[in-house]
């Protein structure tokens, strides 16, 4: 009986190891930077992970009504773990339109953007994220990436006059 | 039964605790850090030593008498010790300039030197205990303090006095406070595991003895 008590402990011990190193080494690799996220993050290795509809809505609805400040805040509550590629893309389409100017775009929000769109690509299947939303011009992520991009680019288009009559998207 | 859960369970779960409290940065965002390069080399050369002393009996971890799970479960008590001996050494270091180098060297050197002198499990247990305390008031203590932004007028001045004699090199990044409860309890936890670790004894060293003695005398 002491065999196999030593045997089962031993194995079980194994399995907590492999566990307990699986689990600091995802730690490395993601770099959590909240509670949120290391719980979010596990629970999404599972499938277990889901979005805060209620706050996602309010969310949505701040980002219609052009308040895009109340709209990350509402977006990051709905995704406290970073693990939604939708609503990161929401975050960053934020970011666009707040930066937007007819004259010039704000470099410091499109570079949040173009961070919260690198994450919505990252976690978005086979990186292919299309957002159903007959309210966006802009409805995958390679489109909003290159826009963000262009946005910062430094170029001669920046002095054509006629950028001034440029619509946001 | 005890054996197999301080092997299965406590050391391996104590070395990869080390690890990971140990690689935590709280700066303006956090980080985890794994070990670098050159800290796996200094573990390996701690390891080492441990082994030297008789802090580690390898022998009582891996065997041809173990049964193949009991000698898995050493060699991963072993790979544990070695990942967390590089994070608490790691956790000594101090994060740029010169104060990094030196430190490096510093324990590079001292642990070379504890292997030439070849000490026994308790002396290398409280030289050990004496070197990261040391280490640990340096960073955390006296380096921090020169490092943090200076409330004072006075202090403000001697900071930036400093700073232009040693043209930067010497202050660093300046830590979140409960960087240094975690170093320390990192540091704790080391040598609490390194203590729990199966030791040669006097018993077992005569049985090794008496052993190589029957085997040499069969031969003749």
């Amino acid at each position: 009986v002491d065999e196999r008590t030593d045997q089962l402990t031993r194995l079980g011990g194994l399995a907590f190891t492999v566990a307990y190193a699986a689990f600091i080494g995802w730690l490395f690799a993601r770099q959590p930077q909240t509670v949120a996220q290391i719980t979010g993050g596990l629970a999404a290795t599972i499938g277990a992970y889901r979005v805060d509809d209620q706050a996602f809505a309010d969310g949505l609805r701040f980002f219609r009504a052009d308040q895009f400040v109340e709209a990350r805040m509402a977006f990051a509550r709905a995704d406290p773990a970073i693990r939604d590629a939708n609503t990161q893309f929401y975050i960053a389409y934020s970011y666009y339109r707040q930066g937007w100017g007819r004259l010039y775009h704000d470099d410091a929000l499109y570079a949040e953007g173009l961070s919260a769109i690198d994450r919505a690509l990252i976690l978005a299947p086979d990186g292919r994220l299309v957002v159903d939303d007959d309210n966006l011009q802009i409805r995958t992520g390679e489109e909003l990436k290159a826009e963000l991009e262009a946005g910062r680019r430094r170029d001669s288009s920046d002095f054509n006059p006629m950028r001034v009559f440029r619509e946001r998207k | 039964v005890t054996i197999a859960v301080r092997e299965a369970f406590v050391l391996p779960a104590a070395f990869l605790t080390v690890l990971l409290l140990g690689s935590v940065r709280i700066a303006q965002s956090t980080t985890l850090m794994p070990p670098s390069a050159f800290a796996l080399v200094l573990g390996l050369l701690l390891v080492r030593i441990a082994v030297q002393s008789g802090t580690l009996a390898p022998d009582r971890l891996l065997a041809e008498s173990r049964s193949a799970l009991a000698n898995v479960n050493g060699a991963v008590v072993l790979l544990a010790l070695w990942l967390a001996a590089a994070q608490t050494l790691a956790v000594l270091i101090p994060e740029s300039g010169l104060p990094r180098i030196v430190f490096g060297v510093f324990l590079l050197i001292l642990l070379i030197n504890t292997a030439a002198a070849a000490p026994d499990r308790i002396r290398l247990l409280r030289s050990l205990a004496v070197t990261f305390g040391t280490l640990f008031l340096l960073k955390f203590v006296v380096l921090r303090e020169l490092s943090a932004p200076g409330t004072s007028g006075l202090k403000r001045v001697l900071q930036t006095l400093l700073e232009g004699l040693t043209l930067g090199a010497l202050l660093q990044p300046v830590s979140h406070a409960a960087a240094s409860y975690l170093a320390l309890l990192t540091l704790v936890l080391f040598l609490v595991a390194l203590f729990l670790l199966p030791a040669r004894t006097i018993e077992r060293t005569g049985v090794l003895v008496k052993q190589r003695i029957d085997t040499s005398l069969e031969r003749r």
